[in-house]
């Protein structure tokens, strides 16, 4: 660990507070921006569902574009949350402290974006309630529970069910803290919010426990949520490149690899908006880089798998649309681009410490690997559905309209608008977790050693 | 035997490609029977004309030996379709008749099951069907014009079949072999297409199905179509030689 | 423990839970069982329908159809399985005529140009009727009235009309099949076109026509041709024509000729098997006898560079047809499209007497006259030549009054003969049509006419199926209101109604009467496929059925001389058309759209071509390798320039052209033609050059010779395949081809070997598959 100053209570208090009890001037024009875009998309999109998905450019047989690619991609950023907060909580990672809040609420959001896409971009979305709820007692007629469609939204509304939970646990010192510090209608807010917190020992270890709790009930949803999204692609038996058995570690393993790198991206993008220097320091980037190098070269073995999957079984099918996505114009662009956004440039890069604690490196690495992740998606739903079958009458490409695009585009505007909304009323590094790390970090004089004002069983 | 009871017909197609023509008759009879939108020029350009049967082409060999290889493709009715499990909705099912069915009212326009049929038969409305008023009247009152953001494919003309079991019912007799044809069967002037009842083993189509050039459409992927097809012959092809169609 | 459903129910509503979960959940008892999901929507539909057995008047030639009616209006149509040409099946045009019924621009009421000038505006029936009447007025010896080659009453109807007046009945065909009627009656002595017993043939050997797709008879050819395919041996059919129609890729053999050298192959044919001594002396004599110079002369090596058809495939052709016989030549279509023409038809015909084949089982029928007097069983538009003829009177300012139906001049006829400015001089031109046509842009008066299914009538058909026919027409709908209640679909009236009206009442009072009183006339024979104790009952009987026939009628062929001299064809010079490469031009009449007249309805717009699968468009067919080497590719704008026009098609290279050949369907580029059909494409008739068959004087249709140039734009081609790049894909998937007598899971494994060694890494994996 680097020299780092001492940091009173005080000054942390006010350091991080500092979004909720002075607003940063860049804040309110930069959520307007924001706003304008969240608009814009909002119009698109309700214009889309009133004239119909002849907007898009969906044609036979790519049935599924831009709109499934970018939910998996939300869907993928979202496993930043849990991996970060509860696998590192659990194995208590003392580094993951100032960026726990961050990677919850990124969670939350993208969640929330994802759930959005699987909706529009239905042909009858206002029928969806047919889909997810057994809506139709009186005749008995139930979903097919058989379908990834109906996992799918089961998986993902527990698994936000849970990061909601989460997060709002965490927050509650925070919320007291905020509650002793606002007058007026912020005070009543946060009054209501802090559900009585009062910091004494009770609340505290309830707190505690209802945290360590909860991370080791979200691990296994964590699986779930990404495996069961890989399904709605695995058991579509008749398209190449979908119908693989490897997909479920797969598409987790690459979600916490994009999950984690937009986690490094918002600590980058914090400790600049906020001048945050002294909570979210290049320690923190360079244990995310270490993490993320691992990651990424797990998901590497795996994509290479599929691939010896195509060329070990020789199925000609198979290594057909290999070869399509690999070599033929203009997915052959893709991919190379995919491969060097999403591996090539930026875990070799990681390898040097120098990159790894220059938040600058980290933060542009880090957009690279989610421009490869979000390829890596659209590589993978869109030339398996292009792909040539054997009926010549049904060979076609697929090329995204404005409209899709703008509605991709809204997700981005739409998950930072969130954030910088939820930052504005709620700290975005967890108070109470820094100051613990504090106290952690402390030395006490007994005597005349100097040893740690806590030790830790598992240390 | 065949008895107008519902659920104790199993109903097939036997296509016999060496018979086909290309001619289309029995793509457009589809089209007026089952309400099918017109497929105006940017729906062609698109890729996004609905079409429940379609004649593919395909080339074989180069000039003076070209030759042109038709087949009519519609909904092979799978009894293990892919198509089914993945719909969230039930809105396309196995019916006790050995058909595919799609209950439009439910389908709420995933597409999923389209990308689950290896046979891209299903077709989805991606805008509003719209005819001109005075055309509205061909409209087949026996078949519903199904709305947008839904998805369609080859009903079997299962209309047909109902009328044909509703009278055959009420006369308290059975179904005779033949009496039910689709629309693109009874179109097709060679008789390539021949639509009938699997579970009479009396029946026409029970014995074409027997005929040694029987084989199904990719039945690598074990769907177990309930539409059969017949080779084509080439009378000069020389059996043995491996001389086989290529597309180029 | 075992429950049933009663049981269940009845201890579960013993429990307060139990009671409350149902009553909460509304779950009735019958709700518990499992059961087949909802019934489809069309499950529920109870409405009764009827089925009206008509012909189907302008749209084929002769073919009785059953539309399905209900709530008034016409639905589907479908083959009439009684009737003997179609048998209950159908081809691609039929249920596009429902469009033109129902048809959103259709012409509701009369409509009236008060100047050369001026525009169309609607005026009343009676109106109408009293400028129809001026405009008779002035007409004597000075009033020619057009249709479209007609058979029946209407046929009958329109020349005692003309004949009326002293003035003329011309019939318009743009495809015209005057040189077939010709040879058929030279070599054949017969007025009407025979039947073809391809059914019970061998071997089927054919030029020219597309006869599965669009000529003749389609249907009853098809159904034929299906059964021909059923026979023990499956039969063996040999087609020559230049460019790969429906009916060439159907063929055992496609041999593709030079255009207009098919009687050079036919007589290779002949000679071949007259060399190899494959015919029996008699028939040797009788072709010789037939045919001016028999086939002295001919050389197989100079045939086989004269048509471009290797010497091969020419011998295997002749030994087919001589050998496994009942054999069947016939030919038409663009094989008769020449300045030889005649010599061409009349040495295909030829070769059935060679083989016997003539009045024989599995060979040619002949057909008897028609059933009904004075009613013709064939119909053929008058020649290019008489047409010249006319219109130069026209021009003169010798005709006063033109009454036009069913036949499109402005659209059908080339350049050459500049018909729209011939049109102009004509002070009173009438025509009768259901949609806008181009010819109606010269019209002063456009009459609303009924189409067939609202209308009366006798059809029979051509070629008929060896025996007498008489199909019948009747209304099967009365007028449309439209759903929307705009009002009357149209106001239409029959032509030959309004033309009855207008006449001295000799020929008849309506065309409903004039149907009845046939079909009367026939119950006198007391012969035929309808008996009954009255003419009432007959009448009944016959409309119930579509039509009336009589299996044991036949005719005889009475064989002559093929009349034309041996000749080779002259084609059109391209001095003057500017850059470009040579093409011989082949328009061929589209699959759907026919020549033009379906052109209005979205139906037969949208039908794709069998072969391009292309719609809704012009598209122009050269082969692929010539392609490559001129660097055109496909969706490339072809201007294609002939010394009488130009206009510019849609490139689509393929392997079933001849090299040298464009092939341009024929159907479209109308100036009207309602929303379907307007400005869109190009008309490749216009640019047809001014050749004729010498023999008949009709026009040569397949004569012209083109330049073809790019014009530097590429666009989509409206197709139905997909943007399929040359890529194998496994041989047998999804069109497996088997050997004659050879297993579909022999072929199979046959085609995965082959495939295994072709796709896989140098054979890797292929063997050990097993
Ligand atoms: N699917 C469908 N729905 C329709 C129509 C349709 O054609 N098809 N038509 C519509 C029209 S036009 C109408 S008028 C309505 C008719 O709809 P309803 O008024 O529902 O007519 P019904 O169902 O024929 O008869 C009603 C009930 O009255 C009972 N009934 C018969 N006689 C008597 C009697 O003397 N006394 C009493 N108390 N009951 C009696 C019958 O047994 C029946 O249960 O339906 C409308 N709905
Ligand atoms: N056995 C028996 N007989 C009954 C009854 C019964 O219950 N049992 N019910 C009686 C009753 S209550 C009624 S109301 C009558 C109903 O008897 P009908 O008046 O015969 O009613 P529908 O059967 O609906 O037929 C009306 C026709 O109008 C057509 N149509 C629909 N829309 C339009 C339009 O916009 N314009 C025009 N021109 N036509 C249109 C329809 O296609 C249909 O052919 O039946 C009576 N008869
Ligand atoms: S062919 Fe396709 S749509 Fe039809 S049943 Fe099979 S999988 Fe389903
Ligand atoms: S498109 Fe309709 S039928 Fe197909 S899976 Fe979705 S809901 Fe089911
Ligand atoms: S069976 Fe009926 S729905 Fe299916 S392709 Fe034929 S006509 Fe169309
Ligand atoms: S109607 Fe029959 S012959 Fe014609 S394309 Fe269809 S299946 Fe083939
Ligand atoms: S009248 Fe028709 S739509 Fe209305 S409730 Fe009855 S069945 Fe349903």
């Amino acid at each position: 660990m680097q020299q780092r100053r001492e940091l009173d209570q005080v000054y942390t208090n006010r350091k991080l507070l500092n979004g909720q009890l002075d607003t940063p001037k860049w804040w309110l024009p930069t959520v307007s921006i924001l706003g304008v875009v969240v608009l814009i998309g909002v119009f698109v999109i309700a214009t889309m569902i009133n004239k119909g998905l002849g907007v898009t450019g969906l044609a036979r047989p790519v049935y599924w574009g831009l709109f499934i690619t970018t939910f998996v991609f939300w869907v993928g950023i979202s496993h930043a949350g849990i991996m970060i907060s509860a696998i590192l909580r659990l194995t208590q990672a003392e580094w993951r402290r100032p960026v726990t809040r961050a990677a919850e609420l990124l969670t939350v959001f993208s969640l929330l974006t994802a759930l959005v896409f699987p909706l529009i971009h239905a042909g009858r979305p206002w029928r969806i309630a047919y889909w997810i709820m057994p809506y139709d007692v009186a005749r008995g007629i139930y979903p097919n529970i058989r379908s990834p469609l109906i996992m799918d939204p089961v998986a993902i509304s527990t698994y936000l069910t849970g990061s909601t939970l989460f997060l709002y646990i965490a927050l509650i010192p925070d919320l007291g803290n905020l509650r002793d510090r606002t007058t007026g209608w912020q005070n009543a807010m946060y009054t209501v919010l802090a559900l009585g917190w009062r910091g004494n020992p009770r609340q505290w270890k309830m707190q505690t426990v209802g945290g360590i709790l909860l991370s080791a009930l979200m691990l296994p949803i964590f699986v779930s949520v990404h495996s069961i999204v890989s399904w709605d692609f695995a058991v579509a038996s008749a398209v190449e490149g979908w119908h693989s058995t490897i997909f479920a570690p797969y598409f987790v393993i690459g979600a916490v690899h994009s999950g984690v790198s937009a986690v490094v991206t918002m600590m980058a993008l914090m400790r600049w908006l906020w001048k945050w220097d002294d909570f979210i320091r290049p320690e923190h980037f360079d244990a995310l880089a270490r993490l993320l190098i691992v990651v990424a070269t797990g998901w590497l073995a795996f994509t290479f798998l599929e691939l010896t999957f195509a060329l070990y079984g020789q199925d000609a099918p198979e290594i057909a649309l290999r070869e399509m996505q690999m070599f033929q114009w203009p997915w052959n662009m893709l991919f190379i681009i995919f491969f060097l956004t999403g591996y090539a440039i930026p875990v070799p890069m990681w390898l040097f410490k120098r990159v790894r604690t220059n938040i600058a490196l980290m933060f542009w690495t880090s957009i690279l690997v989610n421009v490869g992740m979000w390829l890596e998606r659209f590589l993978i739903i869109v030339p398996g559905l292009a792909r040539r079958t054997p009926f010549v009458y049904t060979w076609e490409a697929y090329r995204p309209s404005p409209v899709e695009w703008t509605i991709f585009i809204w997700s981005f505007a739409w998950v930072t608008f969130l954030m910088l909304l939820f930052s504005r009323f709620f700290p975005l590094v967890p108070l109470f977790e820094q100051k613990e790390s504090q106290v952690f970090t402390d030395d006490v004089m007994i005597g005349r050693a100097k040893v740690p004002a806590i030790v830790r069983e598992a240390e | 035997m065949a008895t107008a009871e519902f659920g104790s017909h199993n109903w097939g197609m036997v296509v016999d490609v060496d018979k086909c023509i290309g001619c289309n008759a029995c793509v457009i009879a589809c089209q007026a029977e089952n309400n099918i939108p017109l497929n105006s020029q940017d729906r062609v350009e698109r890729a996004r004309t609905i079409s429940w049967i379609r004649v593919e082409r395909y080339w074989e060999g180069d000039f003076p030996d070209a030759k042109a290889r038709f087949i009519p493709i519609m909904c092979q009715h799978c009894e293990n379709a892919p198509c089914e499990p993945v719909c969230p909705v039930y809105a396309t099912y196995h019916n006790s008749e050995g058909m595919n069915v799609q209950v439009y009212n439910r389908c709420v326009g995933t597409r999923y099951c389209a990308n689950g049929c290896p046979y891209i038969v299903r077709f989805f409305n991606y805008w509003e069907p719209v005819w001109p008023e005075s055309l509205r009247n061909h409209l087949n009152p026996d078949v519903t014009v199904r709305s947008r953001g839904i998805m369609e494919k080859c009903s079997f003309c299962v209309h047909r079949i109902r009328r044909e079991s509703r009278s055959a019912r009420s006369a308290g007799t059975e179904i005779a072999d033949g009496a039910v044809q689709t629309a693109c069967s009874s179109a097709c002037p060679t008789s390539a297409l021949n639509f009938g009842n699997f579970n009479d083993p009396d029946s026409k189509v029970s014995k074409m199905k027997e005929d040694k050039r029987h084989y199904t459409l990719l039945d690598q992927f074990g769907t177990d179509p309930n539409v059969i097809y017949l080779a084509k012959i080439d009378a000069d092809k020389k059996v043995g030689s491996g001389a086989a169609a290529s597309h180029d | 423990m075992k429950l049933n459903r009663r049981e269940f129910l009845a201890l579960t509503g013993k429990t307060a839970a139990g009671a409350v979960i149902f009553a909460a959940c509304g779950l009735p008892e019958r709700e518990l069982i499992v059961q087949s999901p909802v019934d489809l929507p069309e499950d529920l539909v109870r409405g009764e329908d009827a089925w009206y057995a008509t012909s189907m008047g302008d749209f084929s030639n002769g073919d009785g159809v059953l539309v399905r009616v209900m709530q008034g209006r016409a639905k589907k149509i479908e083959g009439n399985p009684d009737h003997p040409i179609t048998r209950g099946k159908a081809t691609a045009r039929y249920d596009a005529v429902l469009q033109l019924l129902y048809h959103p621009d259709r012409i509701a009421e009369p409509q009236l140009r008060y100047s050369k000038s001026g525009n169309l505006v609607n005026i009343s029936w009676d109106d109408a009727n009293a400028r129809f009447k001026q405009a008779l007025s002035n007409a004597d010896g000075a009033l020619t009235v057009v249709t479209n080659p007609l058979r029946g009453h209407l046929g009958a109807v329109a020349s005692n009309f003309a004949a009326e007046y002293n003035g003329k009945h011309m019939a318009f065909d743009p495809v015209e099949q005057g040189v077939l009627h010709g040879a058929v009656k030279s070599v054949l002595g017969q007025d009407q076109l025979p039947t073809f017993d391809i059914a019970n043939a061998q071997t089927v050997l054919s030029f020219g026509a597309d006869w599965l797709g669009t000529w003749g008879s389609p249907v009853q050819f098809g159904v034929k041709y299906g059964e021909f395919r059923e026979q023990h041996d499956r039969g063996y059919f040999i087609h020559a024509e230049p460019r790969m129609s429906l009916t060439a890729a159907a063929a055992d053999l496609w041999l593709a000729p030079v255009p207009g050298t098919e009687g050079d192959l036919a007589l290779a044919i002949a000679s071949v098997i007259i060399e190899e001594g494959l015919a029996s002396p008699q028939n040797v004599a009788a072709f010789e006898a037939a045919v001016p110079g028999g086939v002295s002369g001919v050389s197989l090596s100079d045939a086989a560079a004269r048509t471009g058809v290797d010497e091969h495939r020419i011998e295997k052709a002749a030994k087919h047809f001589a050998e496994h016989t009942p054999s069947v030549a016939f030919g038409g279509g663009s094989a008769g499209a020449h300045t030889n023409g005649s010599f061409n038809l009349g040495a295909i015909y030829a070769l059935n007497i060679l083989v016997g084949a003539v009045d024989a089982k599995g060979g040619i029928t002949s057909n008897p006259g028609s059933a009904i007097d004075g009613l013709s069983a064939s119909a053929t538009g008058a020649s290019f030549a008489d047409w010249e003829a006319e219109l130069a009177e026209w021009r003169a300012g010798n005709v006063e009054t033109v009454i036009i139906r069913g036949a499109d001049i402005v659209h059908g006829m080339p350049n050459s003969v500049a018909i729209r400015e011939a049109l102009e001089h004509v002070p009173n031109v009438i025509a009768f049509g259901a949609v806008h046509d181009d010819t109606m842009d010269f019209a002063d008066l456009v009459l609303p006419e009924e189409t067939f299914l609202e209308s009366w009538g006798i059809d029979i058909p051509e070629p008929g199926p060896g025996y007498q026919v008489v199909g019948t027409q009747q209304p099967v709908v009365g007028p449309t209101i439209s759903q929307d209640e705009s009002g009357l679909i149209s106001d239409a009236r029959g032509f030959g109604d309004v033309l009855l009206d207008m006449s001295d009442g000799s020929y008849g009072r309506d065309m409903e009467s004039l149907v009845r009183d046939s079909l009367s006339d026939l119950h006198g024979t007391g012969r035929g496929s309808v008996s009954a104790s009255s003419a009432s009952l007959f009448t009944k009987g016959a409309l119930q059925r579509g039509g009336w026939w009589d299996t044991n009628e036949s005719g005889s062929a009475n064989v002559g001389r093929v009349s034309a001299s041996r000749g080779s064809a002259n084609y059109s010079s391209t001095d003057g058309t500017g850059d470009g490469s040579i093409f011989h031009l082949v328009p061929f009449v589209s699959n759907s759209l026919g020549d033009g007249k379906l052109a209005a309805a979205p139906w037969a717009q949208q039908t794709p071509d069998p072969i391009s699968s292309a719609s809704w468009s012009t598209w122009a067919e050269i082969n692929s390798i010539q392609a490559d080497e001129l660097g055109i590719k496909e969706g490339d704008v072809l201007r294609v320039r002939s010394t009488s026009g130009e206009i510019e098609a849609l490139a689509y290279p393929h392997p079933g052209v001849r090299p040298g050949v464009i092939g341009i369907p024929i159907g479209q580029g109308h100036h009207e033609g309602g929303r379907y059909a307007k400005d869109r494409g190009s008309n490749v008739l216009s640019i047809l050059v001014d050749e004729k068959d010498a023999e008949t004087g009709a026009l040569a249709w397949a004569a012209t010779r083109v330049t073809v140039q790019r014009a530097g734009k590429r666009v989509k081609v409206p197709k139905f395949e997909g943007n399929v790049e040359a890529r194998p894909v496994e041989p047998g998937v999804p069109v497996l081809v088997v050997g004659v007598g050879e297993t579909a899971e022999h072929a199979q494994e046959e085609n995965h070997h082959e495939y295994q060694k072709n796709f896989l890494l140098e054979g890797e994996g292929a063997d050990d598959h097993e």
